[in-house]
């Protein structure tokens, strides 16, 4: 039986763990709202800030987590932990950019052509928590709970023994996303289905 | 020769989005490429190429050229002053 | 557990028919050529499907415009593959498509005309979405069941054709068209050349000249289909796909380890899934790019998992160029043709050993080869690398 043991939601003006906000916006602060979640978290991790907006909101959630549940990443050996994810706009946020840097500046940004694909924020998770699993993103016409579902079940009867999964809705300072942890047999949690999804997905407090 | 330095420095911030780091950080000498320095990737190699031409008209074409000449804040104001005077 | 594959279809830049691909590959005729068909500043040598968005549109019998050169091409792939199927509400199908473009091809010309405000259709951004391009696709063929989208960059068609087969061997779908499509855009070239590995010349994979790719477009698609699908369509499989692995490098946003870990883990994995040894494999179609970067780590790779018994190798990409989201689809394609007409195609624009490893791939069309088993690699940005174990049905 598989099992959500932790979920990190972050909207336009919060972000939750389990429910709980642990963070909300200043409004009139100089930085911005991920610039602010980063500050909170700590970190010394300066290639944050290389990090497009779609690759910032998968890793912040995901320091999120692991600040809650630090023993999470330790549990499991390198390739075990498999990392899939969706969304409805793909690397739109960034693809934008890319194409404004070169009509404005004549030539194109490399750095930001790097991020013109959604499964970039798959390969800075990796690199940061040195994943070597499976690694998938999906592009999908709305949050769709049955496809993580079913996918995130093949994926842990098929070698991986747990999922950092979730959904990043990121365009144009909407922000949308819900990303949660599935482990197996860890039963004093919410069983991983549909309604559990959901439910992480509409956390508002 | 300074003001160059300076006005690097800060553009290097800007263009590499190195929003931790303050001009008083980068050290004239500091090796740009080295985890003890300030760190920089292939990637930021390349951008700071397209910063070359963008800001003093200088086309890097041979990344290997790049190499010798982006090791620090110095080595790139002494070949920016060398393409300048040629 | 092998999953069958009774379907084949592509289009590329050798080709708009599986025939025809096979005729280039077969006679070394590379479709790689001056940009042509696409509207760029830069005549750079791309790989370009030979046909003009209007005459595929008539050619493919579109009622509905606007619709994108990706979904263009993956509907002439995708209804090649799917042939003469029938629809049934007996099987549950699905299509599963891979692309990294999208509709942006036709998003980037509509951009500049609403800068200019020089007349801009608007109805065109409705094609402009990844997901969209395959619900198209499957509009077009009458596909209503599972329908879905990836994009992990260059292996995305592989990771298509893995989950197809996964969902086969749940037990969750009867039958599946999977493979990928992307459309050549200025978007992609003009990035691919800021990260200064795009090729000015004919791109020259796994030789120590080489300095880069040429891009290329297509699409591909393969059926593949369970026992009771097979009992209702009559349908005789071609080949089996009998292995997949998707393994992370984590290393870096677009270059690969040097050590080629990523890699190594997804060959490793894709040949143990098999259940063959790494001695059975006859044929690597490798992805093999003509960057200084991939070619070397893929090299490492390969060492690392066959040692001094490495098969024959080659890159099929200086034929097609890299076709992005599409490739691990086309090579496949091209895989199961090495299997079913017993054939290795050659690695064209070779000419010297990379120093470091000192591989040499084959050069010249190896004709009635026992190919038995052939393993596919895909290796994407993002460290996301796919590998994929063709085997001979028996």
């Amino acid at each position: 039986m598989n099992f959500i043991t932790s979920c990190c939601r972050i909207t336009e003006k919060n972000c939750l763990i389990n429910g709980r906000i642990v963070a909300h916006k200043i409004e009139d602060s100089p930085e911005s709202w991920f610039k602010q979640l980063y500050k909170h978290l700590a970190l010394e991790y300066p290639k944050f800030y290389k990090m497009d907006m779609l690759s910032q909101a998968g890793f912040l959630a995901s320091e999120y987590l692991k600040k809650e549940y630090p023993e999470f990443i330790n549990s499991y050996a390198d390739d075990e932990i498999a990392l899939l994810f969706a969304n409805q706009e793909s690397s739109a946020d960034t693809d934008i950019r890319f194409k404004d840097s070169y009509r404005d500046h004549k030539s194109p940004s490399p750095s930001l052509f790097v991020y013109t694909l959604p499964n970039i924020v798959l390969g800075e998770l990796a690199i940061r928590n040195k994943l070597y699993g499976e690694n998938m993103f999906a592009v999908l016409p709305k949050f769709a709970p049955d496809f993580f579902l079913q996918y995130g079940n093949i994926l842990l009867s098929t070698g991986s023994k747990a999922l950092m999964a979730g959904w990043l809705g990121v365009l144009d300072g909407k922000v949308e996303v819900s990303v949660f942890l599935v482990e197996r047999d860890k039963d004093n949690r919410m069983p991983f289905s549909e309604e559990n999804m959901i439910k992480c997905f509409s956390d508002q407090a | 020769m300074d003001s160059l330095k300076e006005d690097l420095k800060k553009q290097i911030i800007e263009q590499l989005n190195l929003e931790d780091l303050q001009v008083s950080d980068i050290d004239d000498n500091s090796l740009l490429f080295s985890a003890e320095g300030v760190g920089l990737d292939s990637i930021d190699a390349l951008e700071l190429i397209v910063l070359m031409e963008k800001f003093y008209g200088i086309q890097v074409t041979n990344p290997d050229e790049g190499k010798d000449a982006f090791l620090t804040i110095n080595t790139m104001a002494d070949y920016i002053e060398k393409k300048r005077n040629q | 557990m092998a999953v069958k594959i009774t379907g084949l279809g592509i289009i590329s830049a050798i080709g708009n028919t599986v025939a025809e691909n096979l005729w280039s590959l077969e006679n070394s005729r590379s479709g790689i050529a001056p940009v042509n068909y696409l509207d760029s500043k830069r005549a750079l040598l791309v790989g370009e499907v030979k046909y003009s968005n209007r005459d595929l549109a008539d050619h493919l019998g579109i009622k509905s415009p606007p619709i994108s050169r990706t979904s263009l091409l993956g509907l002439a792939a995708a209804r090649e593959a799917w042939g003469s199927n029938r629809h049934t509400k007996e099987l549950r199908s699905g299509i599963i498509s891979a692309t990294s473009v999208g509709g942006m091809d036709t998003t980037e010309q509509f951009y500049s005309h609403f800068l200019d405000q020089n007349n801009p259709d608007y109805s065109v951004l409705k094609c402009h979405d990844s997901g969209s391009t395959t619900e198209r696709i499957a509009a077009e063929l009458g596909i209503s069941g599972y329908i879905n989208t990836l994009s992990t960059a260059c292996s995305s068609g592989a990771n298509a054709i893995m989950l197809g087969a996964r969902l086969i061997e749940q037990g969750k779908l009867d039958r599946v068209l999977v493979g990928g499509t992307d459309a050549l855009a200025n978007f992609t070239i003009d990035g691919f050349r800021s990260l200064m590995i795009y090729d000015e010349n004919w791109c020259r994979p796994f030789d120590e000249s080489r300095t880069g790719l040429n891009l290329g477009e297509g699409a591909a698609f393969l059926l593949l289909e369970n026992d009771k699908s097979i009992r209702f369509s009559g349908n005789v499989p071609i080949c089996c796909l009998s292995g997949w692995a998707n393994a992370a490098d984590a290393y870096h946003q677009t270059a690969s380890s040097p050590e080629g870990t990523g890699a190594t883990m997804a060959i490793q994995n894709a040949i143990e899934v098999s259940g063959l040894s790494a001695l059975d494999i006859s044929y690597v179609n490798a992805h093999g790019t003509g960057t200084k970067n991939n070619d070397l780590s893929e090299s490492t790779a390969m060492i690392n998992v066959f040692g001094d018994n490495l098969p024959d190798f080659s890159s099929t990409k200086p034929f097609t160029g890299h076709t992005l989201a599409a490739a691990g689809a086309i090579e496949a394609v091209f895989s199961v043709l090495a299997i079913q007409h017993g054939l290795i195609f050659p690695n064209l624009n070779y000419k010297n050993p990379i120093s470091e490893t000192g591989l040499v791939p084959i050069t010249e069309l190896q004709t009635q080869q026992p190919v038995l088993a052939v393993l596919s690699n895909s290796f994407g940005f993002g460290g996301n690398n796919s590998s994929l174990v063709f085997s001979v049905h028996r």
